[in-house]
């Protein structure tokens, strides 16, 4: 039997199970499909915007978190506490210098790196594909787009950096290879880009544009598994540092996290098993006994000790909800602390600063992450939670996504690992 | 001040409105038409997408019933491309009293209306989804209408004639000289401008709001907006139209429109036509009245919901607005006010917009003085789209795949939902004279599939800010106006999967794109208006059960 099973292989459920399985735990994780990770940036935001609803971009984290957990210690990072979040960064930051895709930047201060519309996103750890553009420094840019990439606009993201002070040049490139295709995306362009017949070509047609440019950005797309040499060889023909800025999905960088998470996993001896959606549980005296995931002749048992949700909230789908205005999380059907009135789940302006009240919906839990019921007791007791499934946190308008998945898994892991 | 001068000025770019400016243009008219927002902006794209066969007002309005089904076969002829025949049901559900059936057959008998009924067993055969305890079936040719397409074309081919048409230009006031209006002023929001336009004669053509015109100059109309919220069910659950067989209600008809299925309507009387919230209510009433037409569409995802307002005229008030008469109202303000050179048209259906445009320019020869005949029923309303598909007809999403896959345009799809080109968003901005990327969509249909924007609004930004090149602030607001006005639609029926997809949109917009930090304004004079926030939470006495 497993000692801990897992559901859900987002970004909470990896870092769970790759630590606790270097614990020497028997872990496995089933899940019906990988997560947000293949959406995200591929940055680690920790805190980028507190208060959500103030005007100031988080300059040193630490002091912003600090700051959560007083206003609000029920905030997952409230669970955590800071030693986790920094221990939880120095593991991450091993692990990726290891698989040779280092990660960079400190728990103290926050990254301002270029989007795709050309806003600056503060973050805490950036891959190396990506720091030479971090906007603190004000250095002349050119932005680089593929003519047939319609998911980057170079000239979007120059114009909307040059109204904030910075300079920025954008050129387009269109590149032969790209030509006789019918169809591309960020995956199939990453791939491509790894030949280098095709990173000469696009740096020739570059080289007439640099003009006073110092770095170049191009959007997330340069390699797949040979990203940094891809880097380093466009670097070479360029003869200045170049960046990706996160375009949109697929997330070639977010997919690179994610291949680099799960091999992690397999080396310390955990198994994940995708394709299977956790459907319901059993429930014995006060425990979960099994965990059914749904197949086609009929539900799958998974037994193990110690369960571990990480189902993703209401984008993961490990929270759902009705016409009725039912909040309901579906593999155990644990209470769910969500706004008492549809009427309140939404304010009337998509970007409410704010960020709308539906999406803090999900489990209330203890210290030891264990899900609590309206008593404030844990409704069982070999349970836990982690994650965006939690309640108390708006963590997309905090910029602390990956940050509040990342550093509730690890802390977790970290205690079960210890009894 | 800017100045016009112009034969007709033609208020409105609504059915009716841009229905008169082709009449007029074709008869010879040096014609203006102005629209304070984008064409269909008002209830005509916000309607629920029937073309009538007159069934519905068979047995309570004959008159209405028989201008319906004239214009039908006419729209047929003139417009199949704005028009997909799907047939239409009515239904005898365990809710309705069997012995209607034979009074809406005798109805639709003396209105002239085809009608055959149907065994239940062919009935299923056709459309599965349907409750299996349905207890008769009747058939009539009903269809579904483009009603943004079918605006588009009018004006494309009243503009072939010479007439003008004028978006974001907003009356603000008529002009009056002694007892004649001789024009209008409108402002021009995109240019933040007061713009004058002269004219011998002025048709009052917009829907809902013809009392505020008419008003601008003390005269009094007397409109009482109904509003009726619809419900748009994200995939196509019948191919057929579904019409409840019993006295017109709330929320018993399904209209299969292009890839969806929308449920409706409620009629509601509101005090003013700009203020129109969509009540919760409103939304489970339609999602209820849906279970017993299609069984399990409470568990259906949901796309979006919205509200139009009736234009229904009436000279006395009348409480229930479901009981004002559907027929269409012209008033020559000469004749009823003593203000010459002003003529007010509204009421009717967007089935009727050509014959109401008919009477109208009728009207306008005999006050010019002049006689010309009406052909708007004799010819074709010329084909605007990107690639005229006339073989295939009205657009289903079929036929964009096949196009598609015949080009190998797979890399060129801007929204991947709707099948819309990147070609087809250029040629609306360049073209079409799209300002706001939510004019394109009523162009190209971007952004109005599953994922609400999700993937095209980023690249319809890129592609407006290559092709047009506006200061970036204007790209900004534009994409930010966009994502509020998709917002505005789904605040309704939010849950479920919708709500995921949402989420997922913020996670991409704000999470990795930050366009919440973007510069410049947040909103802008051409953004969506907001319905008032919905605060009635149980249905009001007045409206019907
Ligand atoms: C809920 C609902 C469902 C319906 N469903 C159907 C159906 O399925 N089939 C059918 O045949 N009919 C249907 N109808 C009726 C039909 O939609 C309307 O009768 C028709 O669209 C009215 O068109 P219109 O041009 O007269 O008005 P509108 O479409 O409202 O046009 C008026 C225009 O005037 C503009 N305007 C207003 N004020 C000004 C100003 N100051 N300056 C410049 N412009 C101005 C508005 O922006 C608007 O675009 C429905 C109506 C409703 C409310």
């Amino acid at each position: 039997m497993n000692e801990i099973t897992i559901i859900g292989a987002g970004m909470a459920g990896l870092m769970a199970g790759w630590q606790a399985a270097k614990q020497g735990k028997k872990v496995k994780i089933v899940a019906k499909g990988w997560g947000a990770t293949h959406w995200l940036s591929g940055c680690i935001d920790i805190v980028g915007y507190y208060p959500v609803d103030g005007t100031e971009v988080v300059e040193n984290p630490v002091a912003a978190v600090k700051q959560i957990i007083t206003d609000n210690p029920q905030h997952p990072y409230g669970l955590v506490g800071l030693d986790d979040i920094e221990a939880m960064i120095s593991a991450l930051k091993d692990e990726c210098a290891a698989a040779g895709y280092p990660l960079h930047g400190e728990l103290h201060r926050n990254w301002l790196l270029p989007s795709a519309v050309g806003t600056l996103r503060p973050t805490c750890l950036a891959p190396e594909m990506m720091i030479a553009g971090d906007m603190r420094q004000n250095s002349p840019l050119l932005i680089v787009g593929f003519k047939q990439l319609m998911d980057f606009f170079p000239n979007v993201v120059s114009d909307n950096l040059n109204k904030q002070g910075i300079t920025a040049a954008q050129a387009m490139v269109d590149l032969r290879v790209l030509r006789e295709r019918s169809f591309i995306n960020p995956v199939i362009l990453a791939e491509m880009l790894e030949q280098p017949a095709v990173q000469k070509e696009l740096a020739n047609q570059i080289k007439p544009h640099l003009g006073q440019a110092e770095r170049v950005g191009f959007p997330s797309v340069l390699g797949m598994d040979q990203a940094m040499t891809v880097k380093k060889e466009l670097e070479r023909l360029l003869g200045r540092p170049v960046f990706e800025i996160p375009s949109l999905t697929p997330s070639v960088p977010g997919m690179r996290l994610h291949h680099i998470l799960t091999q992690a996993i397999v080396s310390a001896g955990g198994r994940i098993e995708n394709g299977m959606e956790a459907i319901g549980a059993k429930k014995e005296n006060g425990k979960v006994t099994a965990v059914y995931t749904s197949t086609a002749a009929r539900p799958h048992p998974h037994r193990s000790q110690q369960y571990i949700l990480a189902t993703g909230g209401i984008l993961g789908g490990g929270i759902t909800t009705n016409s009725d205005g039912d909040v309901r999380e579906v593999v155990f059907d644990l209470p769910v602390t969500a706004p008492l009135k549809q009427v309140d789940w939404f304010h009337q302006d998509f970007l409410d600063k704010r960020g709308h009240p539906i999406y803090q919906s999900g489990l209330s839990v203890n210290k030891q992450f264990q899900p609590l019921d309206d008593g404030g007791q844990p409704v069982y007791g070999n349970v836990f939670a982690i994650g965006t499934t939690l309640a108390h946190c708006e963590a997309i308008r905090e910029r602390s996504f990956e940050g509040v998945a990342l550093a509730t898994g690890y802390a977790l892991a970290r205690q079960l690992g210890a009894t | 001040m800017q100045s016009i001068q112009t034969e007709v000025l033609v208020i409105g770019g609504g059915a009716t409105g841009t229905g008169v400016m082709r009449d007029l243009a074709m008869r010879g008219f040096k014609t203006i038409l102005v629209e304070k927002r984008d064409l269909s902006h008002g209830t005509t794209g916000r309607y629920h997408g029937l073309l009538h066969s007159g069934g519905r007002y068979a047995v309570k309005d004959p008159d209405a019933a028989r201008e319906c089904i004239e214009e039908n076969l006419i729209l047929r002829r003139i417009a199949p491309h704005c028009i997909e025949d799907t047939g239409g049901f009515f239904v005898v559900t365990p809710w309705d009293d069997p012995a209607f059936g034979d009074t809406f057959m005798k109805g639709c008998q003396e209105t002239g209306i085809p009608c055959e009924e149907i065994s239940i067993a062919q009935m299923l055969k056709e459309e599965p989804l349907l409750n299996k305890e349905m207890a008769r079936c009747f058939r009539v040719p009903d269809g579904s209408a483009d009603s943004f397409l079918t605006s588009e074309c009018n004006v494309a081919s009243a503009k072939a004639y010479g007439g003008q048409m004028l978006n974001y230009h907003e009356v603000k006031r008529l002009i009056k000289e002694g007892d004649k209006v001789v024009g209008a002023v409108c402002y021009d929001l995109v240019n933040d401008r007061d713009v004058t336009i002269h004219a011998d004669l002025v048709v009052n053509a917009s829907g809902a709001w013809a009392g505020k015109i008419a008003g601008s100059i003390g005269i009094d109309v007397h409109i009482i907006p109904g509003k009726g919220t619809m419900v748009a069910i994200a995939h196509r659950v019948l191919n057929t139209v579904v019409n409840r067989c019993k006295m017109p209600s709330d929320g018993d008809i399904i209209v299969p429109v292009h890839t969806v299925a929308i449920i409706g309507t409620t009629d509601v009387k509101v005090e003013d036509p700009d203020q129109f919230a969509i009540q919760p209510w409103e939304v489970q009433l339609m999602l209820d009245e849906g279970e017993k037409l299609v069984p399990g569409t409470k568990q259906m995802r949901m796309l979006r919901a919205w509200a139009g307002v009736r234009p229904l005229y009436q000279e006395t008030s009348v409480a229930d607005t479901r009981d004002v008469t559907r027929a269409y109202t012209l008033l020559d303000h000469s004749a009823r006010d003593g203000v010459d050179n002003f003529i007010t048209i509204t009421g009717g259906k967007w089935t009727t917009f050509r014959q109401m445009a008919e009477v109208v320019v009728d009207r306008v020869c005999e006050k010019l003085n002049t006689k010309r005949e009406c052909r708007t029923h004799l010819e074709a309303i010329p084909d605007i789209q990107h690639e005229p598909r006339t073989a295939e007809g009205y657009y289903w999403l079929g036929s964009r795949l096949a196009r598609t896959e015949k080009n190998k345009a797979y890399g060129e799809l801007a929204c991947e939902c709707e099948l819309v080109t990147r070609a087809e968003v250029e040629e609306a901005i360049t073209k079409h004279e799209a300002k706001t990327f939510d004019d394109i969509r009523r162009d190209t249909r971007l952004g109005m599939g599953p994922c609400q924007g999700g993937f095209c609004s980023y690249r319809a930004t890129g592609i407006l800010h290559t092709v047009r090149q506006p200061s970036i602030e204007e790209t900004n607001v534009a994409l930010r106006d966009f994502l509020q006005e998709r917002w505005k639609g789904l605040l309704p029926i939010l849950w479920g999967p919708q709500l995921k997809q949402e989420r997922l949109d913020e996670l991409m917009y704000l999470h990795v794109m930050n366009v919440d930090h973007m510069p410049g304004e947040t909103a802008s004079r051409l953004g969506p208006q907001m319905y008032d926030k919905g605060t009635v939470e149980t249905r009001p006495q007045s409206a019907k059960t």
